[in-house]
Order: C-alpha cells, then structure tokens, then sequence
C-alpha cells in the first residue's frame, strides 16, 4: 500500500478512505473480467436505447406478452433465489442456530444485491418507468393490486436487509458508534424482514392468479403463492450451497478458517433443509395436482414437460439431496443444488413465459438484448458483491452484531 | 340421469385423503432417514 494509502487507511470514514477504497485491486485481466466487461457496456448500450425508444425497440414484447424474460427471470427467478438472506438469518437471529453463523452476513449481502438488481429491474419492465413512484407517493395507490404489496414490500424489504447489513459497512468505515447503534436493531430488521419476505414471496406467484385463462392448468392453481412461498425454500437454500462453495474458491484467501463450525457440516445442514424442504414442495404439487384433477392433461408433450419439471427437478434432486446427507457426500449436494436452482428456474418460465398464452397461435421468446440485459444485471451485481468482500468483514465469524 | 359413485376415489375426495395420509407416513420416515443415529455424530 503506497503512503497515502495508509494515511487514507488511518482514516477511516473520511471522503479519501472512501475514494481509497473504489479504487479496484488484484489482477484486471482475469476471465471473468475478461467475458463480463464487454456484456456490460453491451447491455448498458441496450439500456439507453430502451429508455430512449421504449420496449418495443429491444424487446420482443407485445399486447399478448406484456411480461417477458426480465420479469419471468430477473424478478421472479431472482427473489425467490435471494429466499436464503431470510432463511438464514431465522435460522441464526431468531432460533439462535450459531452453526450457521459464519455465513450470516455473506446471505445477508447477496439477499441485499439480488433485491437491488432483480427486484430493480422491474423499472426496466414498465412502458412508463418514471410510475415506479406511483405506490409509493400515492399519486394512484392501487390497494386492489398485488403490485402494490410487491412494490411496498421490495422497499421495505430492501430497508430492512441495508439495517441488517449496516453493522458490517460501519465498522468498514470505523464508524464504532453508529455500527453499536445499528446492531441493536438487527433483530427487529430480521423478524421484520421474514415476515415481508413470507408474504411477497408468496405476492408473487398471487401476481399471476388474474391470469388463470393463460396459463396452462398444469401449471395455474389457486395455491400458486403457497407453491411459489414453498418453493423459495429450496431455492434459498441451493443458492446459498452454490456461491457459498464459488465464494470459498474465489475468496479463499480473505475468508476465516477458524469458523467454529467446519465449511462442510454447513454444506451439509443446508442440504438437509432442502432435503426436506424440497420433500414438502413435491407433495403440495402432488396434491395439487390430484385436486385440479388434471389427469386429462398429461396426455400431451406439456405433460411430458410437466412431469419432467416435477420428477426430473423436484424429486431427483430430493432424493440427492437425502443420500447426498446421509454419506456426506458433498458433491451430490452441490450438484443437487444446481439441478434445484434450474429445476426454480424452469418453473417461475414455464408460469410466467413458457406456458404462458400456451393455447394461442402466438409466441415469444427472448430477444438477445433481452438475454444480454439481464446478463448485465447478473455481472454487475457480481462485480458490486466482489467490491464488498474484499473490502468489508465479510465472511469472518468475529461478527459485527 | 347421472349417478355419482362413493366408491370412486377419482370421483370423491378419496385419492386426496390417500396421498395426504401416505404423504404423512413417509415424511415421518424421511425424517427418522435423515435423523437416525448414525447420522448423530456430526
């Protein structure tokens, strides 16, 4: 570190250890620089033309597809992806699981990123994004909409998650008192942000309710917000067990090892969550399933799908998950989470995208600078996440709450 | 004139009471595979 970099260093909090701190550090040219940086700058050209020339001109949407893959990927994929910020800190806050301890704030800051990025790029979605303000201000409420729940609860929810987090950026910038102050509020901020995140998890999958005529019968029921609600678990849980094990190569110099609890009991008490989690999910589509009465629908390629979603992702990786735990096979757990994550993936698609319209003559798929933009988000919101972590006591056990 | 069966779970509530009670008797035995006491010494 050069001279003024210690002087900057020294102290701390001040406008020069902040400016100190932007600068980037280690090795620029490094695949991942390498594949994200042009994507970027694509996507943040394809952005201004959106927001110049409207939806239409980088999008495929129409009247008959007004939500396409930035909704059906980046904010419904994406949020139930961040369920594990308030799996974990339930686990850890409130049922005082010290165990899981020493991955409470990593959870808590990707929980925090994948709110501001895929939550944030609902503003990307509307014909008229300045509206975005419209719940909040009051100018058209909109009680009746389940927007308006989502819309209040993303806020809210993002306040509570920055609450929770605070502890970590004030000690950051030596700021003993303020970190002191802000700590004592994590608990409120956490049984706060549960509740929140409960109900818009759920508000989510209510959002598609109004479309039952749309969407395959398969797929609609009128407990998709308990599916969605159930489903989010797993999906927390296998985000959690997927960059927590990236984490672990990418950052394993800045990370402590002398956690109280070793990396694999961790890996392995979140694949037994899934486990278990997953177990529930699979027999609520079941019955579901049984209830709609549905056994006439299965007789088509959109019940072969069907049932590869439900067996092929919902079940398999259950059953790995379960042997994955009993041997401690850690390699079983992580590929069953990966199958997990695509197994989510699919299903927030195939509600919002792909079964979607699935009894008309029209169809949508992505453009390019639709996949390209939401690439970008994804890129960015690594980039921020690696700023923090090799800046701020991120994943030492010594906490700051 | 349409009759209606009892006697078919298809047509009654049954297979639903089924899978619920079926669902109940094997999450019990997930849980005790999971919690067996071979897996104790974690």
């Amino acid at each position: 570190m050069s001279i003024k970099g210690v002087v900057a260093f020294e102290k701390k909090g001040s406008l020069k250890y902040i400016l100190h701190e932007m600068k980037p550090r280690g090795k620029m040219l490094t695949p991942f620089n390498i594949i994200s940086i042009p994507i970027i700058i694509l996507g943040l050209v394809i952005l201004v033309i959106r927001f110049v020339k409207g939806l239409g001109a980088v999008t495929n949407l129409s009247q008959d597809y007004p939500w396409g893959f930035w909704i059906g990927f980046d904010v419904v994929t994406g949020v139930a992806f961040a369920a594990g910020a308030y799996i974990i800190t339930f686990v850890v806050y409130v049922m005082r699981v010290e165990k899981y301890h020493s991955i409470a704030k990593i959870t808590v800051l990707n929980g925090f990123l994948a709110y501001v990025f895929y939550a944030g790029a609902l503003i990307l979605d509307l014909g008229k994004p300045w509206n975005i303000v419209n719940p909040i201000i009051g100018n058209s409420f909109g009680y009746n909409s389940v927007l308006f729940l989502v819309a209040w609860h993303f806020l809210l929810y993002m306040m509570a998650q920055l609450i929770e987090f605070f502890p970590v950026t004030a000690e950051w910038l030596g700021w003993k008192k303020v970190k002191r102050f802000m700590s004592t509020l994590t608990l409120g901020a956490v049984i706060f942000g549960i509740t929140l995140s409960l109900l818009h998890q759920s508000g989510l999958g209510a959002l598609f309710m109004m479309a039952k005529p749309k969407i395959h019968p398969l797929w609609y029921s009128e407990f998709i917000p308990l599916l969605f609600l159930t489903s989010s678990i797993p999906a927390g849980l296998s985000m959690i067990i997927f960059e927590s094990t990236i984490s672990h190569r990418v950052f394993r110099d800045i990370i402590d090892h002398n956690s109280h609890t070793p990396f694999e009991d961790i890996i392995i008490g979140l694949g037994k969550g899934a486990a278990i989690s997953l177990f529930i999910y699979y027999f609520f589509k079941a019955i579901i399933f049984i209830h709609g009465r549905h056994w006439s629908l299965i007789t088509d390629w959109w019940g072969v799908w069907y049932f590869i979603e439900v067996f092929g992702f919902v079940l398999l990786p259950c059953i790995m998950y379960a042997n994955g735990v009993k041997s401690r096979n850690l390699g079983l757990i992580r590929s069953a989470a990966v199958i997990t994550m695509i197994g989510i993936i699919i299903n927030r698609l195939n509600i919002s995208v792909i079964t979607f319209n699935w009894n008309t003559p029209v169809k949508y798929f992505p453009s390019w600078m639709e996949i390209v933009v939401t690439l970008m988000i994804i890129f960015i919101e690594i980039w921020v996440l690696r700023w923090v972590v090799t800046r701020m006591n991120v994943f030492n056990y010594e906490d700051s709450h | 004139m349409e009759y209606y069966s009892y006697v078919n779970i298809f047509e009654t509530k049954g297979l639903e009471y089924l899978l619920l009670i079926s669902f109940l008797v094997f999450f019990i035995l997930f849980l005790k595979y999971f919690f067996s006491p071979n897996d104790e010494n974690e």
